[in-house]
């Protein structure tokens, strides 16, 4: 298997990597780049819990190939806070209870996040079909959908 | 503290949240070390097998492998299970299921060990599998394990069946089934284990009891315990599935027999596949009842499917015995279980461990019977309940019992609310409701027993070290806030300890609903001897008597001179700090099992101390489709006291959504094909949009006088009568009655009228 080189921007960093070409962009960020952050629930992009932002919108990076990534701009649950400041959807979650185990947390604040950039101001409805990727065996997913709402509240009035 | 200042019911936020929202905490599958290689596990592609030959040659010259681990390898116990021993670290002489272990490969890439993994020939001879536990007790099944198939048959039995039956104006007989549920936490399972020079291990686990898993690997591998240091890593969700040990036994020994650090992940697959599920029955019942509605008679036989391997299934079977009747008083009845091996995937301790199915088939046959009676099913259930001083049918004393009478007021208050709800254009609404009862601890007679420490820190905070796993329901977080209230201490004040077989005391497993009582009861007593040790401490350093000194809130004051500053904790600690030393109390609570509990029960029977509650479930049902969509569900619970208001609800409201799960979604079936569903597109989690939109808690405060600050159990309970609430509900939209979980659409598309 010939290797292949591919760049990206991470989390405001270029980086360029040389690997195999039939890893995905999950196992470059969590073995290379050491961003744990992202999780590997499935494998099959069933549970949304390596849900990363590529290009503005959310994708499973589990089904996603390293070399499908190049050229483009991403974001993980690392690049979220800006200068030391949590992100309001990261306060949100811990404020209103919506993290337990937090295995799916990094992929659901990414989910809602991706949701926000568009629509900044959505409806319980809205939420739940946004979120409907990722799966929560802990929480039941009442206070994730509060904590949704709470942070799109905050950043409206910021 | 004064009132006003308590922290008991304070929504406290949990220390661990903002490492979990910003990613940095770390799981087991997050740890990365120098020169770590990677595992792989062979397993079972064959539901029932002899194994003939496991040849290795070819795996082994891959370039990369390290080692191919067998049973030829094990040096130590070659079996293990939680209660009986019957599971082979790897099989070698016979597969039982799909997904078995057969062998572990060990390289330097997950590609090495992937490849070899393909390379191992194994040699089966195919045996004929049985997957119904009716069927693996009939003639002519094949036997799976040397005794045969009955692992275990459990029985009570309460007065004169007979003559209950006699005095009984209606008898009904009716089957229920439920289904093989999955665990289904996030985090698939992960061990890592460091061999290191000095001969000893560190074994990293996502485990609900990291001192088992430490027995377990001590036996196989042979090594003393003070060998193996087991430490727990953030865990991505239990329910009950993580009380297997499997996975760090196998890390340990691939780490100690190639003398390198091991890592091993199961896939989602293997999850699904090798590690246990709730266990599936079917339940028979026969009840006998008076036209006034007083329960007179009930028998029961119910067959619980193990799997191939008995896991924690004798406990499990024994809990669901004990709970088949309900809250209800019943005089005279006859319970049998049968504990049956299948080659179906192996079943265990879930999340209730046996309630959850027997809440199914004895809150259905309430509502059965109350309807051939033409009763309210309220009232008929009115007519039956515990009330003060009723026993159970282990002859148990039934604490606070007055929590159903009243969770059946508020359950017809809330129908009232909800019938009023329209539906959806094209819709049928329906409101049901059930009943539930779930025990509290490990039973009588099984080592139950919650140890603690606290260490005064230098600087006058306080260390909690918890001797069991924070599985992320935030027993950390309610530990930390009742040893603040405790000691008077702001909650920043005190810290809980990553917990470390080495230094931590061992408080046995994470389960069975008794984790605020017994640790909280724990931190209670230990915090008691944390203030003798300072003040004493105190008392030395000042050379005062000790009963001049008095502590409060962090600080100690002098009572020989009331005229001094009062003295900050971290005055004494820093410099008991400066000799060496360290401050503690450690305490054990053993749950109470008093005199008087019955003795003549097998070991873990009785529970003494149970949880109740009611779920209200208002659903709504496409006539055309079939599609159950629950809408709304009112879960009143009764907990004692509440400590942490969020998290409580958090409980809650994910135990309503398992089992919305159990009703509706979920069901790990054998396809025709004769592969079991093994991946989370045929595995229907319930997601965001399968969740009730509305979730409504209303907690309940019947204070439990041997908890602390009055607590009972909640961590299993909010599951146990949703399913059974929401047949009702269906039942109430659609008149159809359905016996069978999940309920299915084409089963009720038959049905409607």
């Amino acid at each position: 298997m010939k290797s292949i080189q591919v760049n990206f921007m991470v989390n405001g960093k270029n980086h360029q990597i040389v690997t195999a070409p039939n890893r995905t962009l999950l196992s470059v960020l969590r073995e290379d780049l050491k961003l744990t952050g992202t999780k590997e629930g499935c494998g099959v992009g069933e549970c949304g819990a390596c849900a990363v932002i590529m290009n503005g919108e959310p994708v499973n990076s589990c089904l996603v190939l390293v070399g499908q990534a190049n050229g483009s701009t991403i974001t993980t649950i690392e690049g979220l806070s800006k200068n030391g400041q949590p992100h309001p959807l990261q306060k949100a979650f811990v404020e209103h209870g919506a993290v337990q185990c937090g295995f799916c947390t990094p992929g659901m604040i990414i989910a809602s996040k991706a949701l926000l950039d568009k629509n900044p101001d959505p409806s319980d409805e809205q939420i739940r079909e946004a979120l409907a990727g990722n799966i929560c065996r802990c929480t039941g997913y009442t206070k994730i959908v509060e904590a949704v709402q709470a942070a799109a509240e905050e950043s409206n009035h910021a | 503290m004064r009132e006003k200042d308590t922290l008991i019911g304070k929504s406290i936020l949990r220390a661990d949240a903002w490492d979990k929202v910003t990613g940095s905490a770390k799981y087991v599958a997050d740890i990365q070390t120098k020169d770590m290689k990677f595992g792989l596990v062979l397993r079972s592609t064959e539901h029932h097998a002899l194994i003939r030959e496991i040849n290795t040659v070819a795996a082994k010259q891959i370039p990369g492998v390290t080692a191919v681990i067998t049973m030829d390898d094990v040096q130590g116990s070659k079996y293990y299970g939680p209660i009986n021993p019957d599971r082979p670290i790897l099989a070698h002489d016979k597969v039982r299921f799909v997904g078995e272990p057969v062998a572990i490969i060990v390289a330097e890439t997950l590609a090495a060990a992937g490849a070899a993994r393909d390379a191992i020939q194994v040699t089966y001879e195919t045996l004929e599998p049985v997957f119904d536990p009716i069927q693996a007790l009939g003639p002519g099944a094949p036997p799976i394990h040397p005794d045969g198939n009955l692992l275990a048959h459990f029985e009570i039995e309460e007065g004169d069946l007979e003559k209950g039956f006699e005095e009984a104006d209606l008898i009904v007989e009716q089957t229920f089934t439920v289904p093989r549920i999955y665990p289904g936490y996030l985090e698939p399972e992960a061990s890592l284990a460091e061999w290191h020079q000095d001969e000893h291990l560190t074994v990293w686990v996502s485990s609900q009891k990291p001192f088992n898993d430490r027995e377990h690997i001590s036996h196989v591998l042979g090594l003393p315990t003070e060998k193996v240091q087991v430490k727990v890593a953030t865990i991505g969700g239990a329910f009950g599935g993580k009380e297997d040990s499997n996975l760090a036994i196998l890390a340990a020994l691939a780490a100690w027999k190639t003398r390198c650090t091991v890592k091993l992940v199961n896939t989602r697959e293997e999850s699904l596949l090798a590690h246990p599920k709730r266990h599936p029955a079917i339940l028979t019942y026969k009840a006998g009842v008076k036209k006034d509605g007083t329960l007179t008679a009930m028998k029961v036989s119910s067959h619980m499917d193990t799997g191939a391997y008995g896991s924690y299934g004798i406990a499990v079977s024994q809990l669901h015995t004990e709970t088949l009747t309900g809250p209800y008083r019943v005089p005279n009845v006859r319970l049998d279980t049968y504990l049956v091996y299948t080659n179906s995937p192996i079943s265990g301790a879930m999340r209730g461990f046996g309630a959850p199915q027997s809440n199914f088939g004895s809150e259905g046959m309430m509502d059965i019977l109350a309807a051939k009676l033409g009763m309210d099913p309220i009232a008929f259930r009115q007519k039956n309940i515990w009330r003060s001083g009723d026993r159970n049918v282990t002859r148990a004393l039934v604490n606070q019992p007055e929590s159903l009478q009243k969770s059946l007021d508020l359950v017809k208050e809330e129908i009232k609310r909800l019938k009023q709800i329209p539906p959806a254009p094209g819709m049928r609404s329906g409101v049901g409701f059930a009943l539930s009862v779930q025990t509290m601890g490990l039973g009588h007679r099984v080592p139950d027993d919650s140890t603690n420490r606290l260490e005064w820190q230098p600087d006058g905070k306080i260390l909690v070290r918890i001797g069991a796993p924070d599985l992320g329901q935030g027993l950390n977080t309610v530990a930390a806030q009742m040893t603040a209230e405790a000691l008077g201490l702001p909650i920043h004040q005190v810290e809980v300890a990553e917990l470390d077989s080495f230094v931590s005391p061992d408080g046995g497993v994470t389960c069975a609903s008794r984790m605020t009582y017994s640790v909280g009861n724990s931190l209670l007593m230990a915090s008691q001897k944390a203030i003798a040790a300072l003040v004493d401490a105190a008392a030395e350093l000042l050379r005062v008597d000790h009963v001049n000194i008095q502590y409060e809130n962090g600080q100690l004051l002098r009572l020989d001179q009331p005229g001094l500053d009062p003295i900050p904790a971290a005055e004494i600690t820093s410099r008991v700090a400066e000799a060496g030393k360290t401050l503690t109390g450690e305490a054990t609570f053993s749950f109470p099992y008093g005199p008087g509990t019955p003795e003549h029960l097998p070991l873990g029977m009785p529970h003494v101390k149970f949880c109740m509650g009611a779920q209200v479930a208002r659903v709504e049902v496409d006539p055309r489709l079939g599609i159950v969509k629950v809408q709304e569900i009112v879960a009143i619970h009764d907990l004692g006291r509440v400590i942490n208001r969020v998290n409580v609800e958090g409980q809650i409201e994910g135990g309503v959504v398992m089992g919305v799960g159990f009703a509706v979604t979920e069901e790990m079936s054998l396809k025709a094909d004769r592969h079991w569903v093994n991946n989370l597109t045929e595995y229907l989690l319930p997601t965001s949009m399968d969740a009730p939109p509305v979730i409504k808690s209303v907690l309940l405060e019947y204070p439990e006088e041997s908890g602390p600050f009055g607590v009972k159990g909640i961590g299993e309970i909010p599951l146990v009568p949703t399913p059974a609430a929401i047949v009702s509900a269906v039942e109430n939209a659609v008149g159809v009655r359905v016996t069978s979980a999940p309920i299915k659409r084409e089963d009720l598309l038959a049905k409607i009228g």
